[in-house]
């Protein structure tokens, strides 16, 4: 005779704090033992208002609200905003301008894709991987540094062009920290396609075949990693893509192992392209004039975010301020595609399936205010949330 | 598929469900439907494989007009194309059918569409919030014209 037996689901909760980066989200994994039986998200947590905020200030304070949406892929958003504008105007900027925006999109993307390296190694735990990933990751840090004066946020763009130059000492530098980084990532792919734990870690990890990357709209190198031959920087070239192309990086692999091979690929293009438009800039203004209000009417623009396709719609009724702005950021796409791998997987890979889409949880959060949870007062100021920092942190101790 | 034949390949299939449709950029295709005719029109986008659902955007026309407007962005499948279905709801018990039995992904977008504009998405197979924290009052939509969310005075002051 059979013991009765009781099923039901046991749900583990992971975050807010740290579900795999160092950054905010909330999931509750059903479980039946080790392995996973479904899963559910929960976001917002460093949702900031910008949406809402880009209707309250003008055309050109916006450029800096947007940069500040991701602190990884700036200038990416910075650029799809100015695009979006641009075409709202009817004005373009010069070829000089456009070729410099691809410059700094595409060693954003480099120090992005190393990041992330790093990222996927420590999960993994190959902090090894992590540290030289890094530390060669610095390289690209000073060349964004040296050309915009920032390491985050560069604040290359304006309305109408870009306010930074190369010179040709730049373009030196940046040529002779390329090839170090080429160099280092042909180890790199060297060491990912035959360390034998990191195989262990991410082969058959997380595995989507084409058919699932389709439905569940999967962007980027999450989707090129499953076979989707999708890249707007190709489909839909923006920019100076149209006069410095990359190709496409595809696999069939459709694992995390797969990801990772197509994001350390996708560098060696970044590379290449680089030097091909610091060998042949076009000479020429940086900039054009821009009007202070912008003509009725609405544009949409996508590009290719290092995490995949980025969207922005905006809408002006001819003022000074945006009617609307809207933005789908590629990790918001990709989380359809976590919540169905990780099923039937085993707990101890959640880590790695998040890791692999490299998500970016402040690009999906954008829309809201701080709310305590005690009192009635909800709305406050700067002056108060300060205060209520202070105290915060003097209790802790 | 060029991005000239998939511009024709959208038209086609949509025009049977359509008011009318417009051509705002030469990448993109618009679509101006009744909201009753949503469904049958994303069916016959995703039955001929045309491509995926981007994002879904809402935006609010204002006071003056009375009404909302969601837009439903599809990508091309391989081009550079980018259809978008227009349609038109009324400010008041504002709502929408659920993309979501015949595009799986449309879930996420729908629940931030729902808690950020108060539209209510019909059989969505997810309602609850997705960004607004727990405890968010019933019927303040952020991004409604007349919502009274002090995020700029808050960032300014």
């Amino acid at each position: 005779m059979q013991p009765e037996t009781k099923t039901e689901e046991f749900i583990i909760p992971i975050g807010p704090q740290h579900p795999a980066l160092k950054e905010p989200g909330h999931f509750e994994f059903g479980v039946d033992g080790e392995t996973i039986t479904s899963a559910s998200v929960r976001l917002g947590y460093v949702h900031r208002g910008i949406e809402k905020g880009a209707e309250g200030r003008n055309w050109a304070q916006n450029l800096y609200l947007v940069e500040r949406v991701c602190g990884i892929c700036s200038h990416t958003h910075a650029t799809v905003y100015a695009l979006t504008v641009e075409k709202l105007a009817g004005i373009e900027a010069p070829p000089r301008a456009q070729a410099i925006r691809e410059l700094v999109l595409e060693l954003e993307r480099v120090h992005s894709h190393l990041l992330w390296l790093g990222v996927v190694g420590h999960e993994g735990g190959f902090d090894t991987l992590f540290m030289y990933s890094w530390r060669d990751r610095e390289i690209v840090m000073d060349l964004l540094e040296a050309l915009t004066g920032n390491r985050v946020n560069y604040s290359t763009n304006v309305l109408g062009g870009v306010k930074h130059d190369v010179s040709p000492a730049q373009a030196d530098a940046i040529r002779k920290g390329i090839d170090t980084l080429e160099e280092r990532t042909h180890h790199y792919l060297n060491v990912v396609m035959v360390d034998s734990s990191f195989i262990g870690r991410t082969k058959g990890v997380g595995y989507m075949t084409k058919e699932q990357a389709n439905a569940l709209g999967a962007v980027g190198p999450t989707a090129r990693a499953s076979g989707v031959a999708r890249d707007l920087r190709i489909n839909a070239p923006y920019a100076a893509y149209p006069q410095y192309p990359v190709e496409m990086i595809t696999d069939t692999g459709g694992d995390v192992f797969a990801r990772t091979v197509v994001r350390v690929k996708e560098l060696f293009e970044c590379y290449r392209v680089i030097r091909q438009i610091l060998d042949t800039l076009p000479a020429g203004d940086l900039t054009v004039k821009f009007p202070r209000k912008v003509k009725e009417g609405e544009a949409l623009v996508r590009v290719e975010a290092p995490r995949g396709e980025l969207m922005y719609y905006i809408k002006s009724a001819g003022g000074e301020n945006p009617e609307r702005v809207k933005i789908r950021t590629p990790t918001l796409a990709n989380w359809g595609t976590v919540l169905t791998t990780v099923v039937g997987h085993k707990l101890a890979d959640v880590p790695m399936i998040l890791g692999g889409i490299d998500p970016c949880f402040s690009c999906n959060d954008r829309m809201i205010t701080v709310q305590p949870a005690t009192g009635a007062e909800r709305h406050w100021t700067w002056e108060q949330l300060r205060r209520y920092g202070i105290a915060q942190y003097a209790g802790d101790r | 598929m060029s991005n000239e034949s998939a511009l024709e390949t959208a038209n086609a299939l949509l025009a049977p469900f359509a008011q009318g449709t417009a051509r705002p950029d030469p990448l993109r295709l618009d679509a101006m439907l009744a909201a009753d005719q949503l469904l049958p029109a994303v069916k016959a986008l995703m039955d001929n494989k045309w491509g995926y659902l981007v994002a879904i955007s809402g935006v609010d026309l204002g006071l003056a007009t009375g009404q909302l407007e969601v837009l439903y962005h599809f990508g091309g499948a391989d081009n550079g194309i980018t259809t978008s279905l227009r349609v038109r709801i009324p400010r008041d018990n504002a709502s929408v059918p659920s993309v979501c039995g015949l595009v799986p992904s449309a879930s996420l977008y729908e629940r931030e569409l729902s808690e950020m504009l108060g539209i209510t998405v019909v059989d969505t197979p997810n309602p609850t919030h997705l960004f607004l924290p727990d405890g968010w009052p019933d019927g303040l939509y952020p991004l409604r014209k007349d919502a009274a969310v002090p995020v700029a005075t808050t960032l300014n002051s």
